[in-house]
């Protein structure tokens, strides 16, 4: 008996291995073809403004990653790839064929971009990439990277998460696939495809080599961004502007007099956000979103994901403009609320979290420079910003919703360029101004037109801390100001 | 003492040893055993832990020494040379403020064959003076010999918060210095009190000059040590010749612009943020906050350095332009000593369902260096942004005692607490009365206004004998410092 036994169980042990080995191989031949067809080099130049120093630039960078070419002669790439960029090449793998690029759209908070060869000729001979449904956890996918001869490289993994996750703008959370896959450190990776079956699954915009995870932008978000740039405005992902805490404490939910099994509290929310302009409260508790009920944690069944986030139905399902009802417990009663979901608009933030692309406003009065409060500008001081940076400004970065709505932004005088005009002042950093000139200051544009009228000849400038208020020369100033210019190389001595 | 990392030893001068027999009169040695509260455990007494420093006699059989020598101190004894027995001594008074601290002795027979010392004054710059002690812990007197480098405002690192006149010589003091007398011509123009490890500089020393040490004197005798007292306003350069126009001042005119005025502080009411200082008590303030004093220029604030709790400062000011005289009638600072090192207290806390509450001061941030954002702009900013005119005290959920009745309390730690069942918290007092009243459940709410944390008060009452337990929480309050 045993000796049969041990030949059936080598047997079966081998037919595994074959059928484990074969099925791949189909894959491979067929992604690798396809594949080859639809992926470009992405090389792009980056340069990032020196938020201390506004008026000037840090030094180049380059990026270099792999778009994947869609629908509408079109290239698809993380936001991060591009993000700032003075120069976009494209190049095809195989014959290092070479074009400039444009960005068409780029969203920070999806993390997308698309990008379009200033010749549309260029990708002739090219096949778009069709996007790939849904995925569960535990499915295959295939990570492409290019060897330098233009041969696809392929890395097999599993989906190991499908979760709502934060994104590098740190604007929000929208759906992530989280994919384990060895991939191997190439020139060029900062932006790769992942595939199954030939088609898109996503685009892996992180990578932790420690535990060979990537980090992947999901097809649902991919579709949104893509449905968001076909439509004639873009408006991108809407946000239902509350912060939320579970409710799986059994004596907070005695305390609310919760008797339904789900439910999520509403610990804060974002002055002037969807559920704001809504009437949603803080303390109320959301029981059910479009219908959907939430657990404790916030989750709701998704017929594609199963128990994700409700944020991914109201942020990457919805699309801004949809209107979503709410079940609401306040007060021990049952509210049906509906909310028209909005996209966060900047201009009512206190402090941006991100900025890209654009030239950060400052404004330089007789050698005071002055900022708008930003998490950049909070960046500048390192990896530890958040304890090495002046503590009152991370706070207000930090707790910003908390502060009256109508703040506005916060104005720093961020340093000091010594003049004549400004003896006495050189150590002055980092500190937030309140008045100049009697006017209140809610925006650099109303400091410049604050510093129109001088009053008795001075400007006053009045701050939160010390040292309280300062004076400038008007007349002082204005005929030193091209002498301010020339000295230290400004290009302008203010840009709004 | 342990904070100067221990560097060799300087010279030993032989010249400086002919005084030395002198000294050895007065010279003492003192043996602390001291215990440290816990802020982590704060119901535990502490970790016990020993040191040695130097003191020596002074006028009407006491000795004088560094505070951080007798510090959280709970058995002192003091030897003197050629007489190795130790003799018992308790702290008289201590002044964490400015470092210095008067001891007794129990037997009066140590002072027989003792002189006690004189002081003398400001030593000169570049004068050589001798620095007496038992640095690097030894039993026998050491001399180290050096000269006057510098006289200026300081920061006194005991208390972390306070900066008094302070004497820099090129004399290593090292632990074990500590309390030692500094003599010139046989007085004592200083007490050694803190140097700098090597890393900084080198063979620099600091001594406590004797106006700081005859001010402390003179607050004792009436029987009990009052703080410094401070203007509580913050002053700065008048340098620019903008602001000088504008704030009024004349061409050869000098003084310095008033910032802050803090609120229930000495100068509140008096003196206002744009007010310009020309005078105080008669010295003219020059353009960088300095007033000519006993030939050297000093920070104005000496003056008020040298005066008591309810002395007054006369100062002459321009107020829009038009020259104004204000009395400020002085008094101690009292928010200013939440950030400052605090001895000889002990923790206060209440401990509820295994939520420890602690009031926050500089001893508690110091032993739980919490991350948490909001708490450390309400620490640093406690008093520029006067905070405490609402919040007296910041009151933090700072542990949680792991048990069923707090599963879900972790998200709160070092969270700063605003209400509990409606009570406004403005102390750890408050805290504990409202645990104290009977309710059916504890709704507590913190700042920036996220879910409350409701604690039942049937599952606080079952918890209490297990917490206890297995924490081994001797106590669940203490309101005392």
């Amino acid at each position: 008996m045993k000796p049969i036994h041990f030949q059936r169980a080598v047997w079966l042990a081998l037919v595994l291995l074959l059928a484990i080995q074969s099925a791949p191989a189909d894959d491979d031949t067929s992604a690798s073809a396809s594949a080859s067809k639809s992926l470009l080099r992405v090389n792009s130049t980056n340069q990032v403004y020196e938020f201390f120093q506004p008026w000037i630039k840090k030094p180049p960078f380059s990026r270099r990653g792999i778009g994947a070419l869609i629908d509408g002669g079109r290239i698809l790439v993380t936001a991060e790839l591009v993000a700032n960029s003075t120069f976009i090449e494209l190049e095809k793998p195989a014959t290092a064929e070479k074009s400039t690029a444009t960005v068409e759209r780029i969203d920070y908070d999806c993390n997308l971009a698309v990008l379009r060869p200033a010749d549309p000729a260029f990708l002739t001979g090219m096949q778009p990439l069709a996007l790939n449904g849904p995925l569960k956890v535990g499915d295959e996918a295939t990570i492409l990277q290019l060897e330098p001869n233009g041969d696809i490289a392929q890395t097999l993994g599993r989906i190991t998460s499908i979760s709502v996750a934060g994104y590098p703008s740190e604007s929000g959370s929208l759906l992530l696939l989280k994919l384990g896959a060895p991939i191997q450190q190439r020139d060029g990776s900062f932006t790769l495809p992942a595939v199954r079956d030939g088609r898109l699954i996503g685009m892996v915009m992180r990578y932790d080599a420690r535990n060979q995870s990537a980090d992947i932008v999901p097809t649902a978000v991919i579709r949104h961004f893509l449905a968001e740039v076909d439509s004639p405005t873009y408006q991108g992902f809407a946000r239902l502007g509350v912060a939320f805490a579970p409710l799986r404490d059994p004596q907070l939910r005695r305390y609310i007099g919760l008797k339904e099994p789900g439910g999520i509290y509403v610990a804060d929310i974002t002055p002037r956000g969807s559920a704001d302009a809504a009437g949603i409260k803080k303390g109320d508790v959301i029981l059910a979103v479009d219908g959907l009920p939430l657990d404790q944690d916030g989750n709701y069944e998704d017929p594609d994901y199963g128990r994700i986030l409700f944020s991914h139905l109201t942020n990457t399902i919805k699309h801004p403009g949809a209107v979503l009802p709410l079940k609401i417990l306040r007060d021990g009663k049952t509210l049906e609320i509906p909310v028209t979901m909005q996209v966060a608009n900047r201009d009512h933030a206190i402090s941006e979290t991100h900025l890209s692309d654009e030239a950060p406003k400052y404004v330089i009065l007789g050698g005071l420079v002055f900022i708008e409060l930003s998490r950049p500008y909070l960046k500048e001081w390192g990896s530890k910003w958040a304890s090495t940076a002046p503590q009152r400004l991370v706070y207000y970065d930090a707790f910003q919703n908390e502060l009256p709505a109508d703040r506005g932004r916060i104005i720093i005088l961020s340093q000091v360029l010594p003049t004549p005009d400004t003896i006495g002042y050189e150590d002055l950093e980092n500190i937030v101004v309140t008045k100049v000139n009697g006017q209140p200051i809610k925006s650099l544009a109303d400091l410049s037109e604050a510093a129109k009228k001088p009053v008795d000849g001075f400007h006053k400038i009045e701050f939160e801390e010390d040292p309280k208020l300062l004076f400038l020369d008007a007349n002082s100033i204005q005929s030193n100001a091209d002498e301010l210019k020339k000295h230290y190389s400004l290009p302008a001595l203010e840009r709004l | 003492m342990s904070r100067f990392p221990l560097i060799a030893l300087a010279f030993l001068c032989s010249v400086a040893a002919l005084n030395a027999v002198e000294i050895s009169k007065s010279l003492v040695r003192i043996e602390a055993t001291s215990q440290e509260p816990n802020y982590k455990t704060p119901w535990s007494p502490g970790d016990v832990s020993s040191g040695v420093g130097a003191g020596f006699v002074v006028d009407g059989k006491r000795i004088m020494t560094n505070a951080h020598v007798v510090s959280n101190a709970r058995f002192l004894t003091v030897s003197k040379e050629g007489d190795p027995n130790p003799y018992l001594a308790k702290v008289l008074h201590i002044a964490h403020d400015c470092d210095l601290a008067l001891l007794s002795v129990e037997n009066p027979s140590f002072f027989k064959g003792t002189a006690p010392l004189e002081f003398g004054g400001i030593p000169d710059i570049e004068s050589v003076v001798s620095a007496y002690g038992y640095p690097v812990g030894g039993t026998r007197l050491s001399v180290t010999r050096g000269i006057v480098s510098r006289i200026d405002f300081q920061p006194y690192s005991h208390s972390g918060m306070d900066s008094h006149l302070a004497i820099q010589i090129d004399a290593a003091i090292n632990p074990g210095n500590s309390g030692g007398p500094v003599m010139q011509n046989s007085k004592v123009v200083g007490v050694a009190f803190q140097g700098y490890s090597g890393d900084v500089a080198q063979n620099v020393g600091y001594m406590i000059p004797t106006p700081v040490i005859q001010r402390f004197l003179k607050d004792v005798q009436d029987g009990h040590y009052d703080h410094y007292v401070d203007l509580a306003l913050t002053y700065r350069n008048l340098f620019n010749p903008a602001s000088r126009r504008a704030l009024g001042l004349e061409d050869e005119t000098t003084g310095v612009q008033v910032c802050s005025v803090y609120s229930g502080g000495a100068a509140d009411g008096n003196l206002k943020p744009g007010d310009v200082i020309l005078k105080i008590e008669g010295h003219t303030v020059s353009s960088d906050g300095t007033i000519p004093l006993e030939n050297e220029a000093v920070p104005l604030d000496e003056v008020v350095e040298r005066k008591f709790k309810g002395d007054k400062v006369e100062i002459e000011i321009l107020r829009k332009g038009k020259p104004m005289s204000v009395t400020v009638q002085l008094k101690e600072p009292w928010p200013f000593k939440l950030q400052s090192n605090l001895y000889d207290e002990k923790p206060r806390f209440v401990v509820a369902g295994g939520l420890v509450f602690q009031p926050v001061d500089q001893n508690f941030m110091d032993a739980h260096d919490p991350s948490d954002q909001r708490l450390n702009y309400i620490f640093d900013y406690f008093i520029a942004d006067q905070l405490h005119t609402n919040r007296p005290e910041i009151v933090v959920l700072s542990n949680i005692l792991p048990d069923p009745v707090n599963a879900y309390a972790e998200e709160f730690r070092y969270s700063v607490v605003d209400e509990v069942n409606g009570r406004r918290i403005k102390s750890i007092e408050d805290i504990a009365s409202a645990f104290d009243e009977q309710a059916d459940c504890y709704v507590i709410k913190f700042a920036g206004g996220g879910r409350p944390l409701v604690l039942e008060r049937k599952a606080i009452e079952e918890a209490r004998p297990r917490i206890r337990e297995r924490y081994d929480v001797t106590a669940e309050k203490n309101l005392k410092k």
